[in-house]
């Protein structure tokens, strides 16, 4: 590690050491090897007891900035740091991690990285034993952050056989163990379930709010915790500098919009709504349609237009995809029992459930991974049950859930190659690679290499590396899953244009914002068996998966933005401030 | 739940009696031993096996079996001639040589399940503790490593998936690379993942990496005097006594420097298991099955060379391999003892609510 040190820049925010627990003035650093700074003149004043969020787009030194706090950086990573640090009382800079991990507890991305032994107990007294920490009072740190994370019955689990929230409550009850002032959070939910995501916000609130914890947490889904949030950061992909203020003010300066914000900021809604029952006020203000006379509650135009055009060119291929009446067991345990699904070309089915309902299991079945007890499944009337994976790979696009499972080779362009290699299709590519890699947004990228990339990038090579082979049918698990909102939108654009082109697309999700945007049918499975196959304005009557415009403006079957906006102005009813 | 440390000797005991002994007999009572052991003991929650001993025997008999009838041509009972002028396999193939590589086979089968039943019933932490304060580290390392086991093959799992759905197929040792590569680069994403994750949790801050110079010193003293000891031992007859009392004090300095070693390395033990009555009756066991076969060794012998002849079999000393056992009556006992201590709380409950 490196010091420099740069002329001093007055602060923006007015420091003042006693009441705040962090202090950061002009932090800067690089990563070694580059020369282009992961933080650039930082200046930042966090109080005792706060709840931070931290945002910003992938790559824009979130995860770094929380390294600075407890040390990590620089001292794990090495590189060049400058600029002033203080949290509670301790330069992180020069007393490094091993000391800093007493003030502040740290949680990882993900949750089976960070784990030493496999019982939970154990897993929680190790940082305890390390420490020296006398065994009474090791007794009593554990039994006390056992109940506080609420995981007294799982003590004596084995870590593996957890599910990922629960998970991901050990790592945390461990790291508060050692009885940190502050604890900060690397997107801790970005590999989890909406339940579980839920289950471990609302742990960390609970953290803060009784016990007067300092949370700071870097996460992509703010509309999840905004309601909670006492200050915002927001740190900018362009100069890597941060801004930061109540979560309001930051909110109206930065292209940060989750649905809910992105409405008030149209319709200039003042001061903006952070949660839903602050929206509903403007809502109600603003109009509503009166929906049995305009829609019946249910919109009757498409949903979107492009979508839907698409069919003009399905003709030169029209693939119809059909599963009927599968089953598959697993140990003699049913777990898909009589699926019937029909697609047409071009369309989009989400297919939503709870975790363990068999939507991952369907999508192995289809691709072959899995093989089905009876039932068929078929591309035209080609059947696909009892064909090998690698055959059944070039008609279907699988993208499993962690999409760097895909990439090995060592350039983003050979990716590409390695799929049409494996196909002999290397001579005569269905699609050519470099059109696919600029549709992509992957063109500059080419010869970088793909496990370097962000995780949207990621998934756009992974993406590239299924559907190169042109198939017909795509199967997408989870894919919005650690996506910032930039990556999502580029996601919803690219399947718009695969639409378009006559490929059907099957997608597992959670994520009710995406559904709404992008989906024309959602089919819902329970227990291994489908329990409603509607249009996704089936959303809007349920309170488990109903998005933030549909929650808004009840009874108007709008679910997006653009919905409401559209709903609004047809009404004649412009949306005034 | 036996200490670590029981099982330990335990299984070293069943290592043991099994070497000791090539008799179908005393090997077929051992290894149901350690078959019962390990079905009431490591059964439920517990690290997988990875390989269950039925298979491991499956592989093991055979293969020691032809292995020593190809390469030990003792024996009357001839099977069939290879050509002599073969090296090595060529000669003749006795029925009393395959007998005794299948014999091989067994017991080998015994110490393999015997130690896998000690890998699924010993938690990671006991792991760590069983090792000396000393290579606290070492420990550390060894349970990480356990650990990693189970990750690797899901990830494993789940790459040869990821490549499936490109059109891969695995024909030969070639096609293998799409899949090592990223459980290579995934393991090793992991590792630093946990390393950063250690380091954030604030290990390694207390141990004192200070050596003193005199530890250092008492273990080179220490192997000296031993080797010395060692080197009398072996070249003259008469020093054979000193050599001894030389040895054992080389070994004490060397102990006294991982004891020296340890008391720098500052860390607590979360939750201190207790000795139990049932961890004194498993080791009283081991000891009453390691006396027999020390004894016993003459009744354990069994050869099938020169010509093959039916085991003999003494019941005392069955007797006293099955204290091996014990572990299991142990388990049993406990479980008996809670079903009852629930029943019992039911009752009372129900009186309760009744009156």
């Amino acid at each position: 590690m490196e010091r420099y040190t740069t002329e001093a820049q007055p602060c923006p925010e007015q420091f003042s050491p006693r009441s705040s627990s962090i202090t950061i003035e002009n932090l800067g650093y690089s990563y070694p090897g580059t020369q282009k700074p992961a933080l650039s003149e930082v200046c930042l004043n966090v109080a005792d007891g706060e709840f931070v969020l931290v945002a910003g787009p992938s790559g824009a030194g979130k995860s770094t900035l929380l390294r600075c706090l407890n040390g990590l950086v620089p001292h794990f990573t090495g590189g060049r740091i400058s600029g002033n640090l203080s949290v509670a009382g301790h330069n992180p800079l020069e007393e490094g991690p091993q000391i800093l991990s007493q003030v502040v507890g740290f949680v990882f991305q993900d949750p089976e990285a960070q784990f030493v032994v496999d019982r939970v107990e154990d897993e929680i007294a190790f940082a305890l034993e390390n420490a020296a920490i006398p065994p009474a009072e090791m007794r009593l740190r554990v039994e006390e952050v056992l109940h506080l994370m609420g995981l007294a019955n799982l003590r004596d689990r084995r870590v593996e056989t957890l599910s990922g929230g629960e998970k991901q409550k050990v790592a945390i009850a461990a790291a508060l163990a050692l009885r940190p002032q502050i604890l900060a959070l690397d997107e801790p939910t970005s590999q989890l379930d909406p339940q579980s995501a839920e289950d471990v916000l609302q742990a960390l609130v609970r953290l803060n709010q009784d016990l007067g914890l300092t949370v700071l947490l870097a996460e992509h889904r703010l509309e999840r915790v905004l309601p909670y949030v006492d200050r915002l950061i927001y740190l900018s992909e362009d100069d890597h500098s941060a801004c930061s203020g109540p979560p309001r003010d930051v909110l109206s300066q930065v292209d940060l919009n989750p649905p809910l914000v992105a409405l008030g900021k149209a319709l200039d809604w003042n001061p903006l709504p952070l949660t839903i029952k602050e929206g509903r006020r403007f809502a109600s203000r603003a109009s509503r349609p009166d929906s049995r006379s305009q829609t019946g509650g249910l919109r009757k135009t498409p949903r979107t237009t492009t979508s839907r055009d698409g069919r003009g060119n399905t003709k030169s291929r029209p693939s119809r995809f059909a599963i009927h009446d599968l089953h598959f067991a697993y140990n003699g345990k049913p777990i898909l029992q009589g699926i019937d699904l029909e697609m047409e070309p071009g369309e989009l089915v989400a297919l939503m459930g709870r975790n363990g309902s068999g939507k991952t299991t369907l999508l192995k079945c289809v691709v072959g991974l899995l093989k089905p007890k009876h039932g068929g499944i078929r591309m035209d009337d080609d059947s696909l049950v009892g064909k090998e994976t690698a055959e059944i790979s070039r008609q279907v696009g699988y993208l499993p859930q962690d999409p760097g499972d895909l990439l090995f080779a060592d350039t983003v362009g050979e990716e590409l190659a390695v799929t049409l290699r494996n196909h002999d299709l290397l001579e005569a590519p269905p699609v050519p690679p470099d059109d696919l890699l600029s549709r992509l947004d992957l063109e500059k990228l080419k010869a970088a290499y793909p496990r370097d990339l962000s995780a949207g990038q990621r998934q756009r090579v992974a993406l590239g590396a299924i559907t190169v082979t042109r198939p017909h049918l795509l199967l997408l698990d989870e894919p919005t899953r650690g996506l910032d909102y930039e990556a999502k939108r580029e996601l919803i654009r690219l399947l718009r244009e695969w639409q378009e082109e006559g490929t059907s697309i099957l997608l597992v999700t959670h994520d009710v914002e995406l559904v709404a945007q992008a989906a024309d049918r959602v089919a819902l499975l329970s227990q291994g068996e489908i329990i409603a196959d509607a249009p996704p304005e089936l959303l809007t009557t349920s309170p488990l998966f109903a998005p933030q415009i549909a929650r808004l403006f009840p009874g108007t079957g709008w679910l997006t933005v653009d919905d409401a906006l559209d709903g609004l102005v047809e009404n004649g009813k412009t949306p005034e401030a | 739940m036996l200490d670590a440390r029981v099982w330990f000797i335990w299984a070293l005991t069943t290592l043991v009696a099994a070497s000791a002994t090539r008799s179908p007999m005393y090997i077929i009572v051992l290894l149901l031993t350690t078959m019962v052991v390990g079905g009431t003991c490591a059964a439920g929650e517990g690290r997988r096996a990875p390989l269950s001993p039925l298979r491991f025997a499956m592989v093991a008999v055979p293969l020691s079996a032809l292995f020593n009838a190809l390469t030990v041509h003792l024996g009357d009972t001839v099977l069939l001639h290879l050509p002599s002028w073969i090296p090595l396999v060529g000669g003749a193939i006795t029925l009393e040589a395959v007998t005794f590589g299948a014999l091989n086979g067994l017991t080998l089968t015994v110490i393999f399940a015997a130690f896998s039943v000690f890998n699924q019933v010993t938690p990671v932490r006991d792991l760590i503790k069983l090792t000396p304060r000393a290579f606290h580290e070492g420990g550390v390392v060894l349970s990480i490593a356990l650990t990693f086991i189970p990750q690797t093959t899901r990830s494993l799992q789940r790459i040869r998936e990821a490549q499936a759905v490109r059109g891969h197929r695995v024909r030969g040792i070639r096609d293998w690379l799409p899949i090592v590569v990223p459980l290579l680069v995934s393991g090793l994403e992991r590792a630093m993942g946990l390393a950063e994750a250690m380091v954030a949790r604030g290990y390694g801050a207390v141990t004192s990496q200070k050596q003193p110079v005199r530890t250092q010193a008492l273990i080179i003293v220490g192997l000296l005097t031993l080797l010395a000891g060692w080197l009398a031992y072996l070249f003259n007859a008469a020093w054979r006594a000193p050599a001894v009392a030389v040895i054992a004090a080389g070994a004490a300095a060397i102990g006294l420097a991982i004891w020296l070693t340890g008391r720098g390395v500052h860390h607590t033990v979360y939750r201190a298991r207790s000795w139990t009555f049932g961890d004194s009756f498993a080791l009283l066991g081991c000891a009453v099955t390691l006396a027999a076969a020390w004894r016993g060794r003459a009744a354990l012998y069994y050869s099938p060379y020169p010509a093959l002849t039916l085991p003999s079999f003494d019941p005392l000393m069955g007797m006293a391999l099955l204290g091996l056992l014990v572990p299991a009556i142990v388990t049993v006992a406990r479980e008996d003892a809670e079903m009852h201590r629930h029943r019992d709380g039911d009752q009372d409950h129900d009186s309760s609510s009744h009156q």
